[in-house]
């Protein structure tokens, strides 16, 4: 499994979240791409759009499979990855990268601090033997 | 660790068993309950995924209630199904990422399931690569559409024993034009074992291939109250 990056915030429910000047932009980690296998499709949050903490934000479907994308902080979606609409496959290859998929304006910029580190994460994830 | 297996002996509604998979999943995210696998055959309907087309239906409304067919559109994920009688459904409601199993994709974990036990029968199925499933040298064996709700999954698995193979004739199954489908009483004839042996071989192997030890649920367990209603009717 890719490595999760020391410099992202993570969510149990396998969300990573990148600060990006006064937004966030939040994606699934490789161990949720994984779980999903190829992905087909994304269905995208509407712009403007408040969520709270935990809410459902986003559904990704793989050919087999489909599960929400949770906001990992409370706040409204300022900006989402049109480019998933043509090549969702992009959240398999690039998951932490170019696979993004929504960029949030947090009602409290500081909420992210209470996200998981990298380390955190990590240890709840189960160990490839 | 150790998760439920709950087994349903007669044929159940697709409604009830989503009713029931509801339940299970909302009980498994407040943590009321273990993870929880169910074992049961539906009665005969289609389904279609999230993302399916219509399309991949072939009879008309009128044609599927002539031949008690019920149509529902799912919200797992993957294309047209058909289950009935005869084929063996299992649907996991467990949560993901607890497992060292886990870490090799729960995808690939149902299909092992489904190669291990179709093995056990003496018939050599193997994974076909971008086409999730346990196939043969005879078509599609076992079928898979999942559904996450907080990294609890349901739905799941449905392995064709001795279903009436027409069902599947219904529809485009998987949306893939010009594959055939087949069941172990097809592959094995006479020699097909029953709906209780596979269901015994499947279980043994989910608990090994997902690192989950099966155990019945007993009455004595706290079965969320939507369970033991379905279950009690059942029985």
């Amino acid at each position: 499994m890719q490595h999760n990056p020391d410099d992202l915030k993570y969510t149990k429910t396998h969300e990573w979240v990148r600060r990006k000047d006064d937004v966030i932009e939040v994606g699934i980690t490789d161990f949720a791409q994984h779980q999903l296998s190829d992905i087909t499709y994304v269905e995208l949050p509407e712009l403007n759009r408040r969520l709270d903490a935990g809410e459902e934000a986003v559904v990704v479907e793989s050919i087999k499979a489909a599960s929400d994308v949770y906001a990992p902080i409370a706040g409204t979606i300022a900006e989402v990855n049109e480019a998933l609409a043509n090549a969702p496959e992009v959240i398999n290859s690039d998951p932490f990268g170019a696979g993004w998929i929504f960029r949030m304006k947090p009602d409290r910029a500081e909420d992210v601090d209470a996200l998981l580190s990298a380390d955190a994460y990590e240890a709840k994830l189960p160990a490839e033997h | 660790m150790t998760a439920w297996a709950i087994k349903i002996e007669k044929p159940l509604p697709y409604d009830d068993g989503v009713r029931l998979q509801t339940a299970l999943v909302n009980a498994r995210i407040a943590e009321t309950i273990p993870d929880t696998v169910l074992f049961l055959e539906h009665t005969s309907v289609i389904t279609l995924g999230v993302r399916a087309q219509d399309s991949h239906v072939l009879l008309s409304n009128a044609d599927l209630q002539r031949r008690h067919i019920d149509l529902y559109r799912s919200s797992r994920g993957g294309d047209a199904t058909w289950h009935g009688p005869g084929q063996l459904v299992m649907y996991p409601v467990i949560r993901l990422g607890e497992q060292e199993a886990d870490a090799h994709g729960y995808l690939h974990n149902l299909e092992e399931i489904a190669i291990r036990t179709a093995g056990d029968f003496g018939i050599a199925a193997y994974r076909r690569p971008g086409i999730t499933g346990a196939w043969t040298q005879a078509g599609k064996l076992a079928a898979i559409g999942i559904r996450l709700k907080r990294w609890v999954t349901f739905h799941g698995m449905s392995f064709n024993v001795k279903p009436d193979l027409s069902g599947f004739a219904t529809i485009i199954p998987c949306g893939l034009v010009g594959e055939a489908v087949t069941s172990l009483e097809k592959l094995l004839g006479a020699a097909c074992p029953t709906l209780a042996q596979v269901r015994e071989r499947m279980e043994r192997h989910f608990s090994y291939v997902c690192r989950r030890e099966l155990k019945c649920a007993s009455p004595a367990d706290r079965l969320p109250e939507e369970l033991a209603k379905i279950l009690g009717s059942n029985s």
